[in-house]
């Protein structure tokens, strides 16, 4: 937990640019590195997991491996929604105490791979914001919007602790 | 036509860096991990030349030679046996028991081909 | 396939080799006199030496020559195997380990003690020399034959049988220098007497050109003692040649009468050295990769099959797509059987390396120890094996330290002289055990009582149930630099034990009686394991319960379902057993099944029973491990693929055995 300061550091390179995926989480944009994408895949038949933090509720076989799916959405306090046809999970690599672990993202959309700029990107606000700060790493203005970076070290690492649990964490 | 040797040594490592060494130089490589099953590989198939360990599980080589020496198919086929020591005796022994010439280990992959090359006439 | 690399090849068969050697030696070490093991260290040695040589190991390759030379006398029987001996190249197995791992660079010293110690292990007329293997070639005058060379050669008779081609010598002699070549046919029989294979012609041949004596004699090398030859310079070729043709050699004259006896292989020898390509070493990632692959196969191997009972193909194809997914879903799932299988290794591997430890054990404290294994057929997936090493390495040497006592005191106290240390496996509820337990003076309480005390970890005197004061051994700060001995002081304490083991998710027991000895109990989850389960559907969720640990299967009949509701014990026949309903504990939020069943489950000796919507069936399956995020939910010890490529949750027993003892310990505190 003591590197979350070093992970949630936006990989800039040395122009300035980043390049990312870009995918629809409910009603916000957000952008992963596109280093740390594995794989986009259609939806997988979920098994739900009793006890598991809602964050990551369920898990999937996602080639012979058991990977858990995160909902984003109960990261940032969204409502619950069903999926749609432009659904994908998001398969990234992270690591979760020292460990590179697979996690798949539900996603409503995805985008596209795109260059950012550093630019355009500005520290979340200290203040009004909606969400947790520490699960911001930077917002990015877009023409079409503004785009978040999340910080996924935050989100894995102190998530499944805080957020809430079933009956059966301990 | 490529020349067909048989290598026959306990030690995967040794049958590996020999089947390097030989297999680079275009001959045809069948392997065996110890006296007994050299001779099983020898009964069943003419090999133009054969190269033995001596100390080994099973069947140590020279009985291996005396053996495959009994073995109408591989009348004149060269043996070439794998000493670590120049021990004279040992070489005697050898040759008297069939086998064609020897090779001092540790050997460098040329010195292995230059003994193919000289026992092979090729 | 197999790696290309001869050098890494080397160092997997030389750590066998040194396996192999070490359990001869220590064979051997009870029976001194056994020809077999002797030859089989002699060959263990010598191959170790050989190789070693061949790539590049040269520290190795010396070091290994003197213990060799050693044992190569012990062999021809110049003296004895001593148990010092036996010792002494015991010790140097882990030096030849060193040299094997690293570049030799620093371990100079240790070598150089240990070969002193060799020195003094043998008798004065088994001195170790390092033999330095040189040919003795004479070197000859550099002028000699500068014009050439006239030679005269007859091969032995048995030359061609024995795969000499004398065309081919005749070649490389070609190549040396302008050749006339000779044949003497002189010593040939009548064509009755004419042996085909027998090599009567000689040869005369004379060399023109600067060439060296060696280089002629290096083309004659592997019959050079066995021929005849002549070698002149060529300026006395005229003297020579009226000497008329030599003598013909008497056949088979230089040959020495050797018997035609192939030494039969001992029994010791045949089991030290298992015959190669009986096994392929892979390394694990690899496995895992094949079997994550199986475990896609089986996914689309699902897909296809729905497809040809879809309807949406014609019917004529139908029936044959339909055949084919048959088939392969049949090889997909003998696939998967065959892979399960393939990351378990007995745990004999890893009983086998305590043999030595306890060898040394006996040695450094001066107790008579013997080890007892049971169970080593037991298999555990291979890290599982490799991380229980130290732990019980660690069990094993505080047992002979503190636990065993010596001859003296086990004779006083009515015991045989030889202590007892026994090391068991077993299966069990889904789980591996394994048992350290020795036959000494057992844990003494006042003594760990007044050392927690002394430590600051209980106030003097605060109350303590006798499983409370064992536990104390595992405490971070129980065991003090102080109280270490040489033995037990080394690397890990027992509260390190104690972590190792729960990080493998398992647990470490103590059961000790004073003055008859102590127990330790460790049970370890079998991560990557194959194990067998019941399925079971709880609302729409698919459910693993580890086979073993199922006591028995019951109906839960509406009366009874009423009657419980909002109680969790259930009469069983003459006892009272808690339960827990999976629709609560999982939240389904479903209503239940109208007929439940009830899985009784036992964990160390207690029973629980788990209220289930169906049973469907018993089934194979390999634990996985679910991923960081999902570490904090106990009532799962793993998750596992189902053959439609689904996943289902493994329940983990010890958890719910628990869960279903604190509700009964609460029902008892209420009612």
């Amino acid at each position: 937990m003591t590197d979350t300061t070093t992970t949630s550091k936006t990989p800039w390179d040395d122009h300035g640019n980043l390049e990312v995926l870009t995918f629809d989480v409910g009603s916000e944009r957000l952008a992963i590195e596109a280093t740390d994408i594995r794989e986009i895949v259609d939806l997988l038949p979920e098994t739900r997991v009793p006890g598991a933090p809602p964050l990551v509720a369920s898990i999937v076989n996602y080639r012979g491996k058991i990977i858990p799916i995160a909902d984003l959405r109960i990261a940032f306090g969204m409502p619950i929604a069903a999926a749609t046809p432009d659904s994908r999970i998001v398969v990234i690599e992270t690591p979760i105490d020292g460990e590179a672990t697979h996690i798949g993202l539900r996603t409503d959309k995805v985008h596209e791979v795109a260059v950012l700029s550093r630019q355009d990107s500005s520290d979340p606000p200290q203040v009004g914001l909606r969400w947790r700060r520490e699960f911001v790493r930077e917002f990015v203005r877009q023409a079409d919007g503004v785009i978040v970076l999340p910080c996924l070290a935050a989100i894995f690492e102190t998530a499944p602790r805080q957020l809430g649990s079933g009956p059966l964490a301990a | 036509m490529t020349a067909s040797i048989l290598t026959v040594d306990d030690s995967s490592s040794l049958r590996l860096a020999t089947r390097i060494a030989l297999t680079g130089a275009g001959y045809t490589v069948t392997e065996a991990c110890d006296g007994l099953e050299g001779l099983g590989k020898a009964q069943g198939q003419k090999f133009d030349m054969i190269i033995t360990d001596l100390n080994m599980p099973n069947m140590d080589g020279l009985s291996m030679i005396r053996e495959i020496r009994k073995l109408p198919v591989q009348m004149g086929t060269p043996i070439i046996f794998l000493t670590t020591e120049s021990d004279d005796a040992l070489k005697q022994e050898a040759r008297a028991a069939g086998a064609t010439g020897w090779l001092v280990k540790p050997f460098q992959p040329d010195q292995l081909l230059r003994i193919a090359k000289k026992v092979l006439g090729r | 396939m197999s790696d290309q690399d001869p050098i890494a090849a080397f160092r997997v068969e030389a750590g066998d080799l040194l396996d192999q050697i070490e359990q001869a030696l220590l064979d051997l070490s009870n029976r001194l006199d056994d020809r077999g093991l002797i030859d089989a260290v002699f060959r263990g040695l010598h191959t170790l030496k050989g190789s070693g040589a061949m790539f590049g190991f040269d520290a190795l390759a010396t070091f290994t020559h003197h213990c060799e030379t050693a044992f190569d006398r012990v062999r021809k029987g110049f003296f004895p195997a001593t148990a010092e001996l036996v010792h002494v190249i015991l010790s140097a197995m882990d030096h030849m380990r060193a040299l094997v791992d690293g570049d030799g660079s620093g371990l100079e010293a240790t070598g150089a003690a240990i070969l002193g110690r060799l020195q003094a292990a043998l008798p004065e007329s088994g001195t170790v020399t390092a033999a330095p293997e040189t040919e003795d070639a004479a070197p000859e005058a550099a002028s000699e034959g500068a014009g050439g060379w006239h030679l005269r050669f007859r091969l032995p008779p048995s030359a061609l049988a024995n795969g000499t081609n004398p065309l081919s010598l005749l070649d490389e002699l070609r190549e040396l220098g302008e050749c006339r070549v000779v044949a003497l046919c002189d010593a040939l029989p009548p064509l009755p007497d004419l042996i085909p294979t027998e090599c009567l012609i000689g040869w005369d041949v004379t060399l023109t050109g600067a060439i060296a004596r060696e280089a002629i004699e290096d083309v004659f090398i592997f019959v050079m003692d066995d021929m005849d030859m002549e070698l002149t310079p060529l300026a006395s070729v005229a003297i020579e040649s009226a000497a008329g043709p030599a003598p013909q050699p008497e056949p088979g004259s230089s040959l020495p009468a050797a018997p035609v006896v192939a030494t039969p292989a001992t029994d010791a020898a045949a089991r030290q050295a298992p015959r190669a390509g009986e096994s392929v070493r892979v390394p694990a990632e690899r496995l895992d990769v094949l079997m994550d692959r199986v475990g896609e196969l089986v996914i689309v191997q699902s897909r296809l099959s729905q497809l040809a009972n879809s309807g949406l193909i014609g019917a004529s194809g139908e029936v044959a797509l339909r055949s084919i997914s048959e088939e392969i879903e049949r090889l997909v799932s003998e696939m998967r059987d065959t892979m399960m299988v393939l990351r378990m290794v007995p745990v004999a591997n890893l009983f086998g390396r305590f043999r030595r430890l306890i060898h040394d054990l006996a040695r450094d404290t001066g107790k008579a120890i013997e080890l007892l294994t049971e169970g080593e057929a037991t298999e555990v997936d291979k890290t599982v094996t490799e991380q229980l090493a130290d732990p019980i390495v660690h069990l094993i040497r505080n047992a002979c330290d503190h636990g065993l006592e010596t001859p003296e005191e086990r004779l006083a106290a009515g015991k045989p002289a030889t202590g007892r240390v026994m090391l068991t496996a077993a299966h069990a509820g889904g789980e591996v055990l394994i048992t350290i337990t020795d036959d000494g003076r057992g844990i003494n309480r006042e003594r760990v009582r007044a050392k927690a005390e002394s430590n600051g970890l209980i106030q003097p005197g605060q109350a303590l149930s006798d499983h409370e004061l064992l536990q104390m051994i595992f405490h971070p700060g129980f065991s003090t630099a102080a109280q270490v001995t040489n033995l037990s002081g080394r690397g890990v304490g027992m509260d390190v034990v104690k972590r190792t083991i729960e990080g493998l998710r398992g647990t470490i027991d103590i059961a000790s009686q004073e003055g008859k000895g102590s127990t330790f109990t460790l049970r370890i989850p079998l991560t990557l394991a194959i194990i067998e389960g019941l399925l079971v559907r709880v609302a729409n969720g698919c459910y693993v319960i580890p086979l073993a640990a199922v006591e028995e299967c019951i109906e839960l009949t509406a009366e009874e379902d009423r009657r419980t509701r909002g109680r969790s014990m259930i009469q069983l026949r003459d006892a009272l057993v808690p339960f827990l309903r999976l629709h609560d504990l999982f939240d389904t939020g479903a209503e239940p099944d109208e007929h439940q069943k009830i899985v009784v489950i036992s964990a160390a000796g207690e029973r629980v029973g788990l209220v289930v919507d169906q049973i469907i069936g018993s089934h194979q399956t390999v634990i996985k491990s679910m991923s960081g995020v999902h570490r904090d939910v106990h009532s799962f010890s793993g998750a596992t693929i189902l053959g439609d490529g689904s996943v289902a949750l493994i329940l983990d027993i010890m958890q719910l055995v628990a869960t279903g003892q604190q509700r009964e310990a609460r029902l008892r505190a209420v009612g």
